[in-house]
């Protein structure tokens, strides 16, 4: 596996870590509470007489056993949800072309950078309507994973994302646009340069923009961007809907 | 303080950790516990109720827990405060928590032993921080009586 494949595989984990952590926590919480309530219930049942107040004690305990199992039911469903977005994503090493919903990528992408976004940034979809594309869908997912996480990095404390979809002359058309930091005027021609970062740290785990435009251009599409420093940037991701493409590499 | 009385106020984001950890603390103890998965209502609701102790998520969309913890002080400060974390925020939160002088942090996934020692401590706290908020008032009380006593004396005598 290439370095950047496995950047990017660090980026998938570190978001189905992080996400799954929170459903794991209530279900690890409840299975001891059901442990504890199954206790009691036997308690009370040893004897084999049951008063009033133990009556009491066992519609209480009922109530609780009732609301952890619906607790874990949802928690169970995050698990699956993030478990089928990561597998959507995992296709780096997948060498035929298939049809994809690129809504679905988006969609899986924001459920697993759930912990880098959700408590800071309002994401906005403007989902239009968009025929699948045909294309080779592992690359791919890391575009739009690297474009949103910059996006993401780019807003300093509170912001928006917006995410504009659309069908246009055979072309299906992505737009990330983020209320950040803008890009400098200088920068802006350098930004898709394999290696260029304005970055201080090494905040990104990421492949760049440089092969993110390299990854576009292989399927036969193209990458543009757009920025006003001090309102944000928004990048523009054109892909053939049809089989024209070129093989990866 | 008795038990029966406490009042615990719970505030995640995630109603899948609210809910798991009343149920909890509802079979453990025989607590009243207050779950809200908006730190702003939760706000709203110390205006009314009296809280022995906070329990809050750090990362939240509205408010961060700290912020949020913080608030709670000004409107009730002898309520115990404990801030519960995320792995990836560790580093921040901790840096938060020396800042904010908070009473405990518990790192998610929590375990259930653990949570149950930290909060009967943090309820007793808060108990005994009651107490000696109604024994200083009851000194300052004393002080000012003694003061307007020794004007009053030095008023007739002079």
């Amino acid at each position: 596996m290439s370095d950047r494949d496995n950047g990017s595989l660090q980026q998938l984990m570190a978001g189905l870590a992080h996400e799954l952590n929170t459903p794991l926590g209530a279900i690890r919480s409840n299975r001891d509470v059901l442990q504890r309530a199954i206790g009691r219930l036997q308690e009370i049942l040893a004897d084999e007489t049951v008063d009033d107040a133990e009556i009491d004690q066992i519609r209480g305990l009922v109530k609780t056993l009732d609301e952890v199992i619906e607790i874990d039911q949802i928690a169970v469903d995050v698990i699956s949800e993030l478990v089928a977005s990561a597998r959507r994503l995992w296709h780096t090493d997948e060498a035929a072309k298939r049809r994809i919903d690129l809504h679905k990528v988006l969609d899986s992408t924001l459920l697993l950078l759930g912990h880098e976004l959700k408590h800071r940034i309002e994401v906005v979809k403007e989902y239009g309507d968009l025929p699948e594309v045909e294309c080779f869908p592992g690359q791919l997912n890391q575009v739009f994973m690297n474009l949103l996480l910059n996006a993401s990095q780019a807003i300093a404390e509170r912001g928006t994302i917006t995410i504009r979809t659309r069908g246009s002359d055979g072309d299906a058309v992505v737009e990330i646009g983020d209320s950040g930091a803008g890009i400098a005027a200088g920068d802006l021609d350098r930004i898709f340069d394999v290696g260029f970062t304005t970055k201080q740290t090494k905040s990104g785990m990421g492949l760049g923009l440089g092969l993110c435009k390299e990854i576009i251009e292989r399927q036969g599409g193209r990458i543009e961007v757009e920025s006003v420093p001090g309102e944000g940037s928004t990048f523009r991701v054109v892909l053939p809907f049809g089989a024209e493409n070129a093989a990866p590499r | 303080m008795s038990e029966q009385k406490a009042t615990i106020l719970v505030v995640d984001d995630e109603e899948m950790v609210t809910s798991a950890l009343r149920s909890f603390l509802q079979l453990e103890a025989t607590y009243r516990v207050l779950t809200f998965t908006s730190p702003l209502e939760a706000l709203d609701t110390t205006d009314s109720e009296l809280i022995d102790l906070v329990i809050a998520d750090f990362m939240m969309p509205e408010m961060d827990g700290i912020t949020f913890l913080k608030a709670v002080r000004e409107k009730r400060p002898e309520a115990t405060r404990i801030l519960l974390t995320g792995y990836a925020d560790k580093e921040n939160a901790i840096r938060a928590i020396n800042e904010a002088g908070l009473y405990y942090y518990l790192e998610k996934p929590w375990d259930n032993d653990h949570l149950l020692v930290v909060v009967r401590n943090g309820i007793e706290r808060a108990g005994l921080v009651k107490e000696l908020q109604a024994r200083a008032a009851e000194l300052e009380s004393a002080h000012e009586d003694l003061a307007g006593f020794r004007k009053r004396l030095m008023q007739a005598l002079l």
